[in-house]
């Protein structure tokens, strides 16, 4: 079943790209949906194959590839990975239904779906070779679709990121093959390393590398600066895949590769990781604060909340392991949203300048749709109650302040400059008097503002009722808290760990 | 280089015509509406698109008039010091099937009808309003409200403690009189003149505005009375005798208050108060038709109002299918019809101050010409801060 979740996008991505352009304006469109649905399908399919009360591995594959490089084609899920599958089913279908009519669609709509691929089997790879692959191969169609489909500075944008991700590529790479070669067990897949851990040492050496490449693709300040232009240039539904998924590849192997296989040299770099997501947290909140672009705002607002990811992570705790996930979740939802709002923005006023736009809440002559939903999004990334926003960052908080007390709270200031720049953003963009450079909008379609619709149900869905989520996270990140406290302990020797694990455990 | 402006002003170039108290750029920009009007054009450009919007949107307004000027008649005479006038909107005739539909909104809003009465009585102006302070006003207001209360201990109690209250009350139905007599006037104008435009399709904005001087001049000297009918007797409250007339006693007070000071657009005054910026001085307001904003702001700025709400009802198909085609179809309609509705009223507004210039405003007489400039000067200066230079452009919408 999980090959299928790669398989199926792959095949889209092949088979639309044999179809002429002169078949017809609509069908490369049409096909990419139906794949898109399709992979949707199988995605939310997992949720009833996956037993939520089992924190191990499921629904795993094996196959050998190329064995003498160690490469095996490992497949399977976890609470870890299985939401980020189920969101990565969702943001491709509603990027794909955000695309409307763009040109050359042949193209567009196969990189699509071969990206859709590459980061479902980033996602459900077991194999770090495996992983690698995927992650080097989501390089090329994300590189094209910003490339050709971007705004003016689309080159630059594209190159920046195509530098700086086949950068993080070879830390990764390099990381990934002292696992193996340091390892007792010589072997890529994640069981075995997780298995044979490495001493503190090596552990640390490891960690170096496979952090700064997972940095570079959160991002994390300083690396961060190939984010903003990505975003400004890429087209709204490569945004929205952009920091819905792609962003998620570094979280994700913040888990993965540093918690989970380093959990040693991890616990010892938290202090010195949760001071990072503060300088991530501050430094990005700070920025978004003086945009003019609501897309850069944004963007920046995303570097923001990588923080919290980070803190989560670094602290290790069961609840703050259920945070960083859930966190992953919303953000995903939240950005996704808001990167389809600001497009919608974009594209009924040729601008995103917030010195030029104003009013666009009139409900006459406004977007009246699209300024609700954005109050909506900004008050869910605020972490407003009762949204999605505020159960992953209390959920962070509340998990991270037994283990880190100052740097979790000098993020919660984030929170405030989050509700802070939003709100200007959304006064000066929403509130007021029309501006001139909006009063001439044609009449919107309903069902071009459909995805905004779903993702902002699924924000409020989520905020309402997150154990609809949660347990299908819990049981997993509670395994890996645990084999993290008793790695620490042994290594250590550490008492207190123990009984700090077992008090988060309690709360 | 020094420029000697002519004592009298005959040998001047009307590009040279200078508005005391206007910027230099106002003046640039009303110069030309001045020109048209000396020629007997109108301060709306004359278009095609303007055509069509201006006789659509007096069809609709005519017919919104009429239901409007029945409905206060018929509260002035009928709902006489009613404490609890539950059904006043129902013109006398009350039945479940409208009142269902009263509930459920399908109905006019004659709020809105009140809400003008009430600007006029505030801002006052006009013989109407003087002769609601004089002590025969009052003597005779008083006689018709001991009739109405003779059989009413609560209202005699009422009157007891307060005995303004009733004779205010009584004013203010005066004011309802008034207003319904002089809409009825002008509801009859813009219905004949959408007639015409069926006969006569090809009617310029100068003729429209022609049709309409005509018609309030016809209507100039028409009495304005009110002797609601107390126990089968009827009082005259404004005699004949009080001498009140359409024009100087209910038309220009109406366009004072309404067109320029305060048209009832609601949110108009909250929104400028929250913002400080109600002048200290009432004649100094300009919240009225020709000012206001017809795009709201938020939810405490200007929304189109009920009236946008009622003419929605009454548009011509041309208009309807016109306003259809525009970017934005039918979701800003309100907006539209008010952007008309203002282009209209400009169009009263030429009417009535072609009616009241010294002389006719083609006149090629410089004497003329210069009596008329002063005329028109105080009110072109009015106008220079309200939407008329914004309805200068002839495909606007």
């Amino acid at each position: 079943m999980l090959s299928l979740l790669i398989g199926i996008p792959l095949l889209g991505s092949i088979w639309i790209g044999l179809i002429p352009e002169r078949a017809g304006k609509s069908i490369h469109r049409r096909l990419a949906l139906g794949f898109g649905w399709v992979l949707f399908g199988l995605s939310a399919g997992l949720l009833l194959a996956f037993d939520p009360h089992l924190g191990s591995l499921q629904l795993a594959e094996t196959m050998a590839w190329i064995p003498q490089l160690g490469l095996v084609y490992e497949l399977g899920v976890d609470g870890i990975s299985l939401p980020l599958v189920v969101m990565t089913g969702l943001l491709v279908l509603m990027a794909i239904w955000a695309s409307g009519q763009v040109e050359r669609p042949r193209l567009y709509y196969s990189l699509v779906l071969m990206l859709a691929a590459a980061v479902a089997g980033a996602f459900l790879a077991q194999n770090l070779l495996l992983f690698f692959l995927f992650y080097e191969v989501e390089l090329i169609p994300l590189y094209l679709l910003i490339a050709i489909w971007g705004g003016p500075q689309r080159t630059y944008a594209a190159t920046k990121f195509l530098i700086y991700t086949a950068l993080s590529g070879i830390l990764l790479l390099i990381g990934f093959f002292g696992l193996s070669w340091l390892s007792d067990a010589h072997s890529f897949t994640y069981t075995v390393l997780q298995a044979h851990p490495l001493p503190l040492v090596q552990q640390t050496l490891l960690l170096v590398p496979i952090l700064l490449g997972l940095a570079i693709k959160i991002p994390l300040v300083p690396f961060h600066t190939w984010l903003p232009d990505a975003h400004v240039e890429a087209s709204t539904p490569i945004s929205v895949l952009l920091a819905g998924l792609l962003l998620k590849l570094g979280t994700y192997g913040l888990l993965r590769f540093g918690l989970q296989l380093l959990p040693d040299a991890w616990e010892q770099a938290g202090p010195w990781l949760a001071g990072w997501a503060v300088v991530n947290v501050l430094y990005g909140s700070l920025d978004a604060l003086v945009q003019q672009d609501m897309k850069k705002l944004v963007a920046y607002s995303s570097i923001a909340h990588m923080g919290y990811i980070l803190l989560a992570t670094a602290a290790a705790t069961p609840l703050s392991l259920v945070g960083s996930v859930f966190q992953m979740v919303s953000h995903g939802l939240i950005s996704a949203l808001l990167f389809l709002l600001v497009g919608a923005v974009y594209t009924n006023t040729g601008t995103r300048d917030l010195r030029l736009l104003q009013g666009l809440l009139n409900p006459e002559r406004g977007l009246p749709l699209i300024g609700s939903l954005m109050v909506l999004g900004v008050m869910a990334s605020g972490g407003t109650p009762g949204m999605v926003g505020f159960i992953a960052e209390f959920t962070i908080f509340r998990g991270s302040f037994p283990v880190f007390p100052l740097q979790t709270l000098l993020c919660m200031m984030g929170t405030g400059l989050t509700a802070a720049y939003f709100l200007l953003m959304v006064n000066r963009v929403f509130f007021g008097r029309l501006s001139e450079v909006a009063t001439a909008m044609s009449r919107q379609q309903v069902r071009e503002r459909l995805p905004a619709v779903v993702l902002a149900t699924l924000v409020v869905v989520l905020g309402l009722q997150p154990a609809w989520a949660t347990h299908w996270i819990e049981p997993t990140t509670a395994d890996l808290a645990k084999s993290v406290a008793l790695s620490a302990a042994a290594t250590e020797g550490v008492v207190g760990k123990l009984t700090c694990f077992m008090a988060c455990d309690s709360s | 280089m020094t420029f000697t402006l002519p004592r009298d002003g005959s040998s001047l170039p009307l590009s040279h015509f200078f508005l005391a108290g206007l910027d230099p750029l106002d003046q640039v920009r009303i110069s030309p509406i001045l020109q048209r009007l000396e020629a007997g054009g109108a301060l709306l450009p004359d278009s095609q698109i303007h055509r069509l919007e201006v006789i659509g949107i007096l069809h609709s307004y005519g017919e919104v008039l009429d239901a409007y000027s029945r409905n206060l008649i018929f509260i002035a005479d009928h709902q006489f010091l009613e404490l609890f006038p539950a059904f006043k909107y129902f013109n006398g005739e009350i039945t479940l099937g409208k009142w269902l539909r009263y509930l459920w909104h399908d109905r006019i809003n004659y709020e809105f009808a009140e809400y003008c009465m009430k600007a006029m009585l505030w801002h006052g102006g006009g013989g109407l309003d003087r002769y609601l302070d004089t002590p025969e006003f009052v003597q005779r207001a008083k006689a018709a409200i001991r009739a109405k209360i003779r059989f009413n201990p609560f209202l005699q109690g009422l009157g007891i403690l307060f005995p303004d209250f009733a004779l205010e009350q009584v004013r203010m139905l005066a004011m309802y009189s008034g207003l319904g007599q002089f809409w009825r006037v002008m509801s009859d104008i813009f219905l004949s003149l959408s007639k015409r435009s069926e006969t006569e399709p090809h009617l310029t904005i100068p003729e429209v505005v022609a049709h309409i001087q005509q018609g309030l001049v016809a209507a100039a000297g028409k009495p304005i009375a009110y002797a609601p009918c107390i126990w089968g007797r009827r009082y005259e409250i404004i005699p004949l005798s009080a001498g009140l007339t359409f024009l100087p006693d209910t038309a220009i007070p109406y366009v004072e208050a309404v067109f320029f000071r305060s048209f009832p657009f609601m949110g108009t005054v909250s929104y400028n108060a929250q913002a400080g910026q109600i002048p200290h001085e009432q004649a100094d307001f300009a919240y009225g038709a020709l000012y206001a904003d017809p795009l709201p702001v938020g939810s405490a700025g200007i929304p189109p109002t009920l009236l946008m709400q009622d003419m929605m009802r009454h548009l011509p198909p041309r208009l309807r299918e016109h306003y259809r085609r525009s970017p934005r179809g039918e979701e800003d309609l309100r907006v539209k019809i008010c952007l008309s509705f203002q282009k209209a009223m400009f169009c009263v507004t030429t009417a009535a101050l072609r009616a009241l210039a010294p002389f006719p405003l083609e006149t090629q007489d410089p004497q003329q010409q210069k009596a008329n400039r002063e005329f028109l000067t105080p009110w072109l200066q009015r106008l220079a801060g309200s939407r008329l230079l914004s309805m200068q452009e002839v495909f606007g919408m």
